[in-house]
């Protein structure tokens, strides 16, 4: 193994260990959300085995929290299955637009714990591109981690997703802060060793506050 | 008896909230750190019980800036399985803090207020 694999191997498990940390910590709120309103319906058949009357639109309310809770842990269990198989295949095609899109559902509570707001803008569909994909969301994890610490006070971080000429590109904007940016900080040793396995390039453009990223057709 | 939870989950909140009220216990609930240091200036509460992850203002923080306002308040962390090595990095605080993992049970919840509060009032 040469030295540069064993940096991407360990970025990349480091990668999947925060990203499933980070998903089942939304999963447990999930699932504390769903027993605390099956509990309080459970409070509510109590008070009315005392003859408190039960209210039908409280019930509707609890059920309805107890509905949602369901339908994000099943969504959330859905990106994780599908970031687990994201390395099933060392090299295949993919819509680049699948693979930003679970990049943004999988770093959400990333994002929301920074208190940002996230906007994403896709290229023509399908926008196909031959890579790893488990390797590219590991770098596009790290362009968003840095994104974040590089937005402006509005907090809004646009990610648009475009063909260019030898290739497809990913934009993350506006990064207000990357004249402060310390020279070397991104891409680091273990970007830089992931950009080489992806056959990929990163530009940082301060005077346009954006991060590039392209990925050749080659 | 009087407990304020903080949890930027809202129908966690809000649904424990009520649970604790229906047992007699007045519980107010926010979702925010900032919301939670002005309510409990102006209601004085005996207990937090406080997320530990919360967006900017997290739990740890949050007691530490309550304990200093409010020197009698107790505490009950929750939190994911996620969050316990952060919980480890803080002392915990004999008879003034305690932590629970989530979900959380009522009846234990109620089991750890006493162990704080002692008699925590309620009529069920």
């Amino acid at each position: 193994m040469t030295t540069t694999t064993d940096l991407t191997g360990w970025t990349g498990l480091q990668f999947f260990g925060r990203t499933t940390a980070s998903v089942s910590h939304e999963l447990k709120n999930a699932l504390a959300i769903i027993k605390e309103n099956a509990g309080l319906l459970n409070d509510y058949l109590l008070m009315a085995e005392k003859g408190i009357p039960l209210k039908p639109e409280r019930l509707k309310i609890v059920a309805d929290r107890i509905d949602q809770q369901t339908r994000r842990a099943d969504t959330l269990i859905k990106h994780l299955n599908r970031f687990g198989h994201s390395i099933d295949e060392p090299l295949t095609t993919v819509d680049l637009n699948d693979v930003v899109s679970l990049l943004v559902a999988l770093t959400q509570r990333e994002v929301s714990m920074k208190q940002a707001t996230l906007q994403l803008s896709m290229g023509e569909s399908p926008m196909t591109v031959k890579t790893a994909p488990f390797w590219l969301l590991t770098f596009l994890g790290h362009c968003m981690t840095f994104s974040l610490k590089m937005l402006g006070p509005q907090k809004v971080l646009h990610l648009q997703v475009e063909k260019v000429a030898d290739g497809t590109r990913i934009i993350f904007t506006p990064l207000s802060g990357l004249h402060g940016a310390h020279q070397g900080e991104f891409p680091g040793e273990a970007e830089n060793a992931l950009l080489q396995s992806l056959d990929a390039a990163c530009h940082i453009d301060p005077d346009a506050a954006a991060l590039l990223v392209n990925l050749s057709n080659r | 008896m009087r407990v304020l939870l903080v949890d930027d989950e809202v129908d966690l909140a809000s649904a424990l909230a009520e649970r604790l009220d229906l047992r007699g216990i007045q519980a107010d609930w926010v979702t925010t750190a900032h919301a939670a240091l002005d309510k409990a200036d102006a209601v004085d509460y005996d207990l937090a019980i406080l997320d530990v992850k919360m967006p900017k203002i997290g739990g740890l923080e949050l007691r530490e800036r309550l304990h200093e306002r409010h020197p009698r308040m107790k505490f009950i962390f929750v939190t994911g399985y996620g969050s316990e090595m952060d919980f480890n990095k803080v002392k915990c605080k004999e008879g003034e803090t305690c932590y629970m993992v989530k979900p959380v049970a009522i009846e234990d919840l109620l089991k750890r207020m006493k162990e704080l509060i002692g008699d925590i009032g309620g009529d069920r």
